[in-house]
């Protein structure tokens, strides 16, 4: 705790930056970690500058793009391109197609991708930007954007009522609110085939920016998309047959992977400076994997979450992220200069015992943190507050609900679209409890509105947080209160392992 | 596959000799009516007979499973000779032995030889046919109403502590169908082992009660509505009957732990395998069956309940719809069904009548008060055990109609 505490102090003076320099800056600052080789910058990438609208047909990806692998740092991702000139708007275009990766060295992988790139282009945004995406599905499949965690208009969602079909076009379109800076993600969200679509590696990062963030903006920040896969032997992505072992397996625990990627590299290497501090915002996108984030001979201070900063800094030992969940933390350099040490993902029973893995017990690397031999740099102030996080109000709750977890079950029920399970007037403030009736776990995702989470099994949280995302381990309870604020319309709630919600664990909130 | 039919073997072994420990009331003495009536029954007993032994199981161990029709020598229950013994099946009940035996009307090696009331004396007091007078008994107490002072009873698995509950007209039915039938099968099974007193000292009414159970409620038990209370004794009659308790805890509705699962109490000679079952290489856990919403069945519907009495089907896997169809994919039964861990008799309580298992439903989710007790998940393979619950193993459902090979119109 205590070189933590010797960081922290009152950090007076919020900034407010320049947030067009930033976002120039910002792909920049992700590329060059202080240690890495030069980054060679391939496809489609280009600067985030200003530029008048092109043609979708100028914009379309080659269906052969590469991913960009830089050898030893994280590969990263074609920028967006926002060609608007209005300030306050950001206008991209994203398109899902078939494209054929070098996801590992050596082999070619049939894929799908975002802009010719698995993982995507990282959304860039700030608090009030209006944010336009015209969106295309080149894929031979109906798919959908979904905008996970941002609080949003039912019909941008994303969700599995607004398909889009093959060769079909959508523009989302959404204004960011005051408050909503954090750390998001995109990916599909088909009916039973956002297990199959993101495995096939439509998945990629969103960062919502405050004007007032409270932390230094110079702590260079990297963005880690944390996702698993499967390959046969011929690289081709392997989805068992659902009859099969594997594929019952898969049904169960959720499909996991034994190829883990960081932003899509394996095992890459990052730099990091002797008392240098660095804001790493992480982003579990597997569809099962369940992540206890640990590195080696540190602690973290973790400092936010699903709907961003929390009200002021933990240092933890490790960080459990559940599938879809965000976790923000700062890394500080607290080794000596040339050593290094291993990221990884703790041991984590999430099991029901019939599927267990057999190696379930392994921890697994997920990257080198690698120091540089120059001096130690002087460590730099951090804020004891991040921010106020106003409390729901109790008094206000019109309405408790439990949703019973079982699996593949919602309250004993698959998912039918024609049903709508819980109706809430809009503006409604309710309490949900969230039981998990079995042994494995199951995370669970409300879309359209943050919540806060109350407690587990009981036990009150030690901080608010806005969360989308709460994963209830096996056995276990967790309540929240939510207020359906603004946005009328069809909402899903699911557990968020991805096969789960394709059988059916999903359910509808319709807000009225 | 060769260890999941050694634990099916398991299963059918271990089963009854768990259900054994059930059944601990105040002693009391009572009249039963007179077993010489149930010769002069006719079709219809023979008929109610027959479901009994069926529902009970009674050829989990004593062959043929749920099927009358069953022929053979085969390992599983399912495909050996009906009610004929399986000698090749022994019960390890502490150091000892015990086979279960013929029970067709064959003279010299099944039951031929004695009376419709020994058999019904063996089924109400545990007598030991060969051993015990054929005579009326009044009495659960040694040495009172004819109940012989020196008891040579049955030996740990049969359990004849749950089925003692039953109604005299249902006993006397069983006994009816097995004397007159069940076809004579000679097949010569072992004796069982058994202590020098016949395990007199671990059936004592200090022990496990009468045969008579406490009146509802216990102070474990209550009345919820909408439930009413004519639903409640009926599903807790057939509880106590069948002896849930004999896995899942507490021995009689008075006692601590009544069907609130597994709860790691030491094991005993009668019930040695209560912590839990060796199933082949996986264990599984009696479930808490009180209605507690998180640890016991608080969030099942009572039709969830039945689709796992009726269909096998976990609660906490199974959608809460209508299930007409016992074949994966049809009629809603799912496509990837999740069966029961064994040793879970659903095989043979599926054969009971939809009232029957509805009104357990109703008793588990309405009559009992909940307990908190969280059991550890049972083990199993990743097919939550599709592949083992099929016709072969366990008989066809429903069973075949009377008569079959095996049987007689007496």
């Amino acid at each position: 705790m205590s070189h933590w505490m010797q960081l922290i102090t009152t950090f007076a003076g919020a900034r407010v930056r320049d947030r067009c320099f930033l976002a120039v800056l910002l792909p920049a600052v992700l590329l060059v970690p202080a240690t890495a080789p030069a980054q060679h910058h391939h496809g489609t990438a280009s600067p985030p500058e200003r530029r008048a609208p092109a043609s979708p047909a100028t914009q379309r990806p080659s269906p052969t793009g590469k991913a960009v692998v830089t050898k030893g740092g994280l590969a990263t991702p074609p920028a967006f391109v926002n060609f608007s000139r209005t300030a306050g708007t950001v206008e991209v275009r994203l398109v899902a197609a078939p494209a054929s990766l070098t996801l590992r060295p050596g082999t070619s992988t049939d894929v799908y991708a975002y802009n010719g790139s698995s993982p995507g282009p990282t959304l860039e945004v700030k608090e009030g930007d209006r944010v336009i995406v015209h969106f295309r599905n080149d894929l031979p499949v109906e798919t959908t954007v979904h905008w996970h965690g941002l609080h949003i208009p039912f019909d941008q969602d994303g969700s599995p009522f607004h398909p889009v079909a093959p060769g079909g076009e959508h523009t989302y379109e959404f204004t960011l609110r005051p408050g909503s800076a954090g750390t998001y993600w995109y990916h599909p969200h088909p009916h039973h085939r956002t297990g199959y679509q993101v495995g096939m590696g439509l998945y990629g990062a969103i960062i919502v920016r405050a004007p007032d963030d409270p932390l230094p903006a110079t702590l260079q920040e990297r963005v880690l998309l944390l996702s698993d896969n499967r390959f046969a032997a011929d690289g081709a992505l392997d989805f068992p047959d659902p009859g099969t072992h594997a594929g019952r397996v898969d049904a169960e625990n959720g499909r996991e992977g034994d190829v883990i990627f960081v932003s899509g590299s394996v095992l890459p290497t990052l730099g990091i400076r002797s008392g240098e501090v660095q804001r790493w915002r992480v982003i579990n996108a597997s569809a099962a994997r369940v992540y206890r984030l640990a590195l080696e001979g540190h602690t973290l201070l973790h400092v936010g979450t699903d709907g961003g900063l929390f009200e002021h800094p933990v240092e933890v030992d490790e960080i459990v992220l559940g599938n879809g969940e965000r976790a923000e933390f700062l890394v500080r350099g607290t080794a000596k200069p040339g050593t290094s040490a291993k990221f990884q993902t703790l041991p984590y029973n999430r099991y029901i015992p019939q599927t267990r893995p057999g190696d379930w017990d392994k921890a697994r690397d997920l990257l080198t943190l690698q120091y540089a031999s120059a001096a130690p740099v002087q460590p730099i102030a951090l804020p004891s507050r991040l921010r106020a996080i106003p409390a729901l109000d109790t008094s206000a709750v019109t309405a408790r609900r439990v949703m019973a977890l079982s699996q593949h079950l919602i309250n004993g029920l698959s998912m039918d679209m024609g049903r709508v399970d819980v109706s809430a007037k809009l503006g409604a403030t309710e309490i949900w409890e969230v039981e998990n009736l079995v042994g494995m776990d199951h995370p669970f995702h409300l879309h359209g509105f943050q919540f806060q989470l109350l407690d587990r099994n009981g036990v009150p949280e030690k901080q608010r947080k806005w969360k989308d995302t709460v994963n209830v381990p096996k056995h276990q309870t967790a309540r929240f209160i939510v207020r359906f604020d603004n946005y009328p319309g069809k909402w899903m709630f699911h557990c968020h392992i991805l096969d789960h919600e394709d059988a059916g664990m999903m359910g509808v909130l319709e807000v009225k | 596959m060769r260890s999941w039919s050694d634990a099916l073997r398991n299963l059918t072994q271990f089963l009854p000799v768990v259900a054994l420990a059930a059944c601990m009331a105040p002693a009391t003495t009572v009249t039963t009516g007179d077993p010489a009536q149930a010769t002069q029954s006719g079709m219809n007993q023979v008929l109610r007979g027959r479901q009994l032994v069926i529902q009970h199981g009674c050829g989990d161990c004593h062959g043929g499973a749920t099927n009358p029709a069953a022929q053979g020598d085969g390992p599983f229950p399912g495909n050996s000779q009906w009610l004929a013994g399986r000698p090749t099946d022994t019960l390890p009940v502490g150091g000892l032995v015990a086979f279960p035996r013929n029970l067709t009307a064959d003279e010299e090696t099944g039951i031929g030889r004695y009376s419709e009331r020994q058999i019904f004396n063996a089924l109400r007091y545990g007598l030991r046919p060969r051993a015990t007078p054929d005579v009326e008994i009044t009495s659960d107490v040694p040495g009172q109403g004819n109940h012989p002072a020196a008891p040579n009873y049955l030996s740990p698995a049969m359990p004849w502590l749950e089925f003692r509950h039953s109604s005299d007209e249902d006993l006397r039915a069983i006994a009816a169908y097995l004397k007159r039938a069940v076809r004579p099968f000679s097949k010569r099974i072992p004796d069982s082992g058994a202590p020098p007193d016949f395990w007199a000292s671990e059936v004592s009414v200090a022990k496990v009660g009468s045969h008579i159970s406490p009146a509802f409620p216990t102070s474990h038990e209550e009345l919820h509505a909408p439930a009413r209370r004519d639903q409640i004794l009926h599903g807790r009659r057939l509880v106590i009957e069948y002896g849930c308790s004999g896995c899942h805890g507490g021995g009689d509705p008075g006692r601590e732990g009544w069907l609130a699962g597994l709860r790691g109490q030491p094991p005993t000679v009668l019930a040695p395998y209560v912590i839990e079952f060796p199933i082949g290489p996986f264990k599984t856990r009696p479930r808490n069956l009180t209605p507690d919403n998180t640890t016991g069945m608080g969030r099942f519907s009572e039709r969830q309940v039945f689709n796992a009495l009726r269909f096998g089907l976990r609660p906490g896997e199974t959608p809460d719809v209508e299930i007409t169809s016992q074949i994966p994919g049809q009629g809603n039964h799912p496509a990837n069904p999740k069966y029961l861990a064994p040793p879970m008799p659903w095989p043979a309580w599926r054969n009971m009548p939809d009232a029957d298992l509805w009104a357990i439903a109703t008793y588990l989710k309405h009559g009992l008060k909940p307990v908190v007790n969280r059991v550890e998940d049972s083990e199993g393979p990743p097919d939550f055990w599709a592949s083992t619950y099929t016709a072969e193993n366990f008989g066809p459902y429903p069973p075949p109609p009377f008569p079959t090979a095996n049987e007689r119109v007496p």
